[in-house]
């Protein structure tokens, strides 16, 4: 079998589902209240790794920074790409680090997965909370490997070790554009929320059965897949890591001031059927009255 | 003992042009005008000469080089080639990256500061698909700080007293850019600083200073055919694997949502919590009889319900976000239906010519951006509404 090592980068995130999300009475996060699970896009990125796995038999390594208990988000990534080998990057120098620090500590750390030379590396589009997308490329960028950014869709040509790839492009005033691309790898992907893998084969659907009972049973002990990392283990410099090797910090948090009003609003009784009605004949008026179909 | 060596190294503002085959993409002209504005302030207060430089990446651009001067660029640096026709994101980072350490380029746009120049004091990139990713790797080749979506900047000499950077000391830190990122709450402004560490164990310098900036909220400056600058053209040094990235086609699509086609938009937000797969059915109805397009805010878009599979990835998707993270839309009809009103959404429907909100809260922010407040839970208030609007639709059809 062609072998192809993959890595997918996860981070462990507030969970923002009802529920489970808390604000305060002032419309931020409650951050204390409120669950961590796998953040979304990093899910999605499992996803892309695992079509990887299904289409060409790829090894997947999956590796986060994060403190103890992001050991959950790796294991919430292994049941959905059924990874061999988890990683988990923890050190209280690792702390406060922005996203160039983050990305040293990745970098390192995907050198030390056990696939040895990656083929590809996955992450998602960013994260939730932070919001950056900035990991990522940065992460790519130290590696030395071709970055591809909001991809949609892709396939490996395993014999030019090439990846092709579709990417969306949004760009301000301007028709979306769906870019098809063709790289050596190694290669960087950040997968677009709007991924979607599509297994057309009976091959393909049977390995994918296949798999997914397999990620089911390791992610059951998922600790036997799991190494844990500190500063010292990966060989970081404590200069390039956490506080000490981020460019920028928080200077202050402030709630963002009110805004004058823009409009004068009047005020509608919604018990009252009679201001309701005028509601509506006010809609038809700035509608042009012919609205309706 | 502590240097202070940035003083003498950094000069001028860099700003990232970004464009589709010549034409600018309108964020390249409000980054050049926040720009344009900050230098000026920047000048008088500092009695300096530091410029607004726009680099610009493309073939056949030369015009465009013109226009970015009369947009408020003092000088533009460009690179043209036939390879950066569209923008990729290895070639691209190696480039601007070349050109913000070269020295030659500043010899003739600022000829003063030639000297000492090793970078430029800061960079500003456009916070959308290309220059998000654009500014990541820049800034990581050029091993200095970046924050993204900022909406808001100011220039300021702060003093600061940081247990990394100043190791606990207060230093003074000049001509410090304040970097505002509103959170994804909407609710609160976060300053970023991009600062050298001048604690003796760990000293290094960060510059530039550097950002992503949001489409939309910076104004342009008029055009002033009036004005002149400097053109630079650098010659790209490139190796071949840097070319291995093939573009292999471009289509054109229209999304599947077009709020642009419909006289009228309807949102919901967290609003629809309580009953969610109803409420967005009783949404879709009102949409329907109105011949609406639906939006969303951002929260909506991370799908924190729990609904039927078709609901979420038809309506719970990027595309249908209306604010600053997504669409701004101006239909002549825009109902919010239970959104609160965050900073980031206002912006993407405040030039709506008619609003209504529903909402419970009176004192939720939505209703200073409302023309009409109809006080009520949704649940109750939509489905009157789409009973009166039934009602009065077949009294006309009746009268005609």
């Amino acid at each position: 079998m062609v072998s192809l090592n993959t890595a997918i980068v996860i981070k462990l995130e507030p969970d923002f589902s009802e529920g489970n999300v808390s604000y305060n009475s002032d419309g931020t996060l409650n951050r204390a209240e409120t669950k961590s699970i796998l953040g979304p896009h990093s899910a999605v990125a499992s996803k892309a790794a695992f079509y990887s796995k299904v289409k060409y038999g790829a090894r997947i390594s999956v590796g986060t920074m994060g403190p103890p208990i992001a050991d959950y988000a790796l294991q919430q990534a292994q049941l959905i790409c059924d990874a061999d080998e988890l990683h988990l990057y923890s050190d209280r120098i690792f702390a406060g680090a922005d996203t160039l620090a983050t990305a040293e500590v990745l970098k390192t750390g995907i050198g030390k997965m056990e696939g040895g030379k990656m083929d590809i590396v996955f992450s998602g589009h960013r994260a939730s909370d932070g919001e950056t997308g900035q990991t990522g490329p940065q992460t790519a960028w130290k590696l030395g490997y071709t970055f591809l950014g909001n991809v949609i869709d892709y396939d490996i040509d395993l014999e030019k070790r090439t990846v092709i790839a579709k990417r969306l492009i949004t760009l301000q005033g301007f028709y979306d554009i769906i870019e098809e691309v063709e790289a050596p790898l190694p290669a960087f992907i950040t997968v677009d929320p709007s991924y979607k893998p599509a297994f057309n084969t009976v091959s393909q659907r049977l390995a994918f059965v296949k798999y997914q009972k397999e990620a089911n049973e390791r992610a059951q002990s998922y600790k036997k897949y799991l190494k844990v990392f500190n500063a010292q283990q990966l060989g970081v410099d404590p200069k390039f890591v956490g506080l000490p090797g981020s460019p920028t910090i928080v200077y202050k948090v402030e709630k963002i001031p009110k805004a004058k009003a823009s409009r004068k609003a009047e005020v509608v009784d919604a018990s009252d059927r009679g201001q309701i009605a005028k509601v509506v004949t006010r809609i038809h008026e700035i509608l042009g009255g012919i609205v309706i179909k | 003992m502590t240097m202070i060596t940035s003083e003498g190294s950094y000069r001028n503002l860099y700003v990232i042009i970004e464009h589709e085959e010549g034409k600018p993409i309108p964020v390249s002209l409000e980054m050049l005008g926040e720009a344009r504005r900050l230098m000026d302030d920047f000048n008088k207060k500092y009695s300096s000469n530091e410029k607004v430089v726009a680099i610009l990446l493309g073939n056949n651009i030369r015009k465009l080089c013109e226009e970015l001067l009369l947009y408020g660029a003092d000088a533009v640096i460009y690179a043209e080639s036939p390879e950066l026709q569209y923008s990729r994101n290895l070639i691209d980072t190696k480039i601007i990256s070349q050109i913000a350490i070269n020295k030659e380029c500043v010899a003739k746009i600022s000829p003063d500061y030639v000297e000492h120049f090793k970078k430029p004091r800061y960079m500003f990139f456009a916070a959308d698909n290309i220059g998000r990713h654009l500014s990541s790797t820049v800034l990581a080749e050029l091993e200095s700080g970046l924050a993204s979506d900022i909406n808001k900047l100011v220039i300021e000499d702060l003093e600061i007293k940081h247990e990394h950077k100043t190791k606990g000391q207060a230093m003074t830190y000049a001509k410090t850019l304040e970097m505002y990122r509103p959170d994804f709450s909407g609710f609160l402004w976060t300053t970023i600083l991009c600062l050298d560490n001048r604690n003796p164990a760990i000293e290094r310098e960060y510059h530039p200073q550097a950002c992503s900036i949001i489409p939309g909220v910076f104004q342009p400056l008029v055009r002033d055919s009036t004005r002149s600058g400097i053109i630079v053209e650098y010659i790209p040094k490139l190796e071949e694997q840097d070319l291995n990235v093939k573009i292999l086609s471009r289509k054109i699509i229209k999304s599947a949502v077009d709020f642009d086609i419909h006289k009228a938009i309807i949102s919901f937000g967290r609003g629809i919590k309580d009953s969610p797969e109803e409420n967005i059915k009783l949404i879709e109805q009102l949409a329907k009889e109105l011949d609406a397009e639906i939006g969303i805010s951002l929260p909506i878009s991370k799908k924190p319900y729990v609904v039927n599979e078709t609901i979420t990835s038809k309506y719970m998707t990027p595309d249908r976000v209306i604010g600053t993270s997504g669409r701004k839309v101006s239909p002549l009809l825009y109902i919010a239906v239970g959104i609160s009103g965050a900073m980031q959404h206002i912006a993407g429907m405040k030039e709506s010519e008619f609003v209504i909100a529903i909402n419970p809260d009176e004192n939720s922010p939505i209703k200073d951006d409302c023309d009409l407040f109809i006080k009520g839970r949704m649940e109750y208030v939509v489905p009157i509404l789409i009973e009166e609007l039934r009602k009065q639709k077949l009294v006309m059809e009746v009268r005609k």
